[in-house]
């Protein structure tokens, strides 16, 4: 019997950006879900629980720290959450590891690096 | 109450101020336009250069010699305009004044070492010798170390495009007793083509080249010099060049060292 894949989800309101992280992890061994709106995020972090949330901050009806917070009082925090943004901005950094963040990545990450870090830090979370 | 008499000096006072107050509204707009455009523009550019990188990266299968080649034009050229996008993010936000300094203490050593490895791949391409003479014994700096790397990556990168093949290019870096105290000098210099005296300041402004016709050889943003000024003066040091045309030219910046 084999393993089952970690589920990851992409929060990213540009369908570009989910199009291309779904073909990379879906190839690269993982489950993969994409949503864009903070309610359609948070449904589904809460209704299958998620192994890595790679979290853009801007995005529809809300923000990332939203997504965050919602899912942090409802129990339903992922293993890990990694945030992804356009901007580097330290005051940014530090309020993404204050709210449960182990790493704030700015656009785009190598996607090799970016698979590579995905197993580096789920294999941590065990 | 105190009246102004239409046409007095007062009057046209005035009139000069509103305008400046109304032409000040307008560069703001624009300033906060080019932020969210270059914002926005770095989503789709992610996309691209992902979906480039995936097929590069044979996960999806393996490619050809040919094929490989053609993707990693795709991702060069992709990661070339998220730079230049990038630019012009760091000087609309420096125009709006929402840049800032996260100063910490860093040997100024290790940042050259960096940006050494990032352009010698160039520097070899182009035929020129690049020479670095930065001690590893100067005091430490406290600044904010990504922005003093982008301040010497934009001279460096200029000092490479502007130098014909075979030339030097040159980054040293000294201790000096500067107006208010001890500062850091450094410069980055080479032996291109130079630069008139009368556009030794032309050269600071946003958007300026001192060749701006169509057929100009040398690309780019035209900013790299505008932020390197902004993120000097955000340090509270100062920035200049000495240069004659044909005659090289040697970009100077001081960081002041705290004082004790």
């Amino acid at each position: 019997m084999t393993a089952p894949r970690p589920h990851l989800l992409v929060a990213e309101d540009n369908q570009l950006v989910c199009d291309a992280m779904r073909v990379l992890f879906d190839a690269s061994g993982y489950r993969v879900s994409t949503a864009g709106h903070i309610a359609e995020i948070i449904d589904i972090a809460t209704s299958d629980p998620v192994d890595l949330l790679l979290l853009d901050l801007g995005l529809s009806g809300g923000d990332g720290f939203d997504v965050l917070a919602t899912l942090r009082a409802e129990g339903a925090m992922p293993r890990v959450c990694v945030a992804l943004t356009g901007r580097d901005e330290p005051e940014t950094a530090l309020r993404c590891k204050e709210a449960g963040c182990v790493a704030m990545l700015l656009k785009p990450v190598p996607s090799r690096d970016l698979v590579r870090m995905v197993g580096e830090w789920l294999a941590g979370a065990d | 109450m105190h009246s102004v008499a239409p046409g007095s000096v007062e009057a046209q006072l005035e009139q000069a101020r509103e305008r400046i107050a109304e032409l000040e509204a307008g560069d703001s707009l624009k300033t906060q336009f080019l932020a969210n455009i270059s914002h926005d523009l770095r989503t789709p550019l992610t996309a691209v250069i992902t979906h480039a990188e995936i097929l590069r990266d044979g996960i999806l299968g393996t490619l050809t010699e040919r094929q490989l080649e053609s993707i990693a034009g795709i991702i060069n050229g992709g990661r070339q305009l998220l730079e230049q996008v990038g630019e012009i993010l760091t000087y609309a936000r420096g125009a709006a004044n929402q840049l800032s300094i996260t100063g910490s203490e860093f040997k100024l050593s290790d940042v050259v070492t960096q940006l050494r490895a990032l352009n010698e791949s160039l520097v070899s391409k182009k035929g020129l010798e690049l020479i670095s003479d930065v001690s590893d014994d100067l005091p430490l700096l406290t600044a904010d170390r990504e922005k003093v790397a982008h301040i010497i990556g934009n001279l460096l990168g200029n000092a490479i495009d502007f130098t014909p093949q075979g030339g030097r290019v040159w980054v040293s870096a000294k201790c000096a007793c500067g107006p208010n105290g001890a500062e850091c000098v450094v410069e980055v210099g080479d032996t291109g083509i130079g630069i008139d005296s009368e556009h030794h300041e032309l050269v600071f402004r946003e958007f300026a080249q001192v060749d701006a016709s169509a057929s100009r050889q040398h690309h780019g943003t035209g900013l790299g010099l505008t932020i390197a000024r902004k993120l000097v003066e955000l340090h509270g040091g100062r920035i200049w060049l000495e240069s004659e045309l044909g005659a090289g030219s040697r970009f100077f910046f001081a960081i002041p060292y705290p004082s004790k």
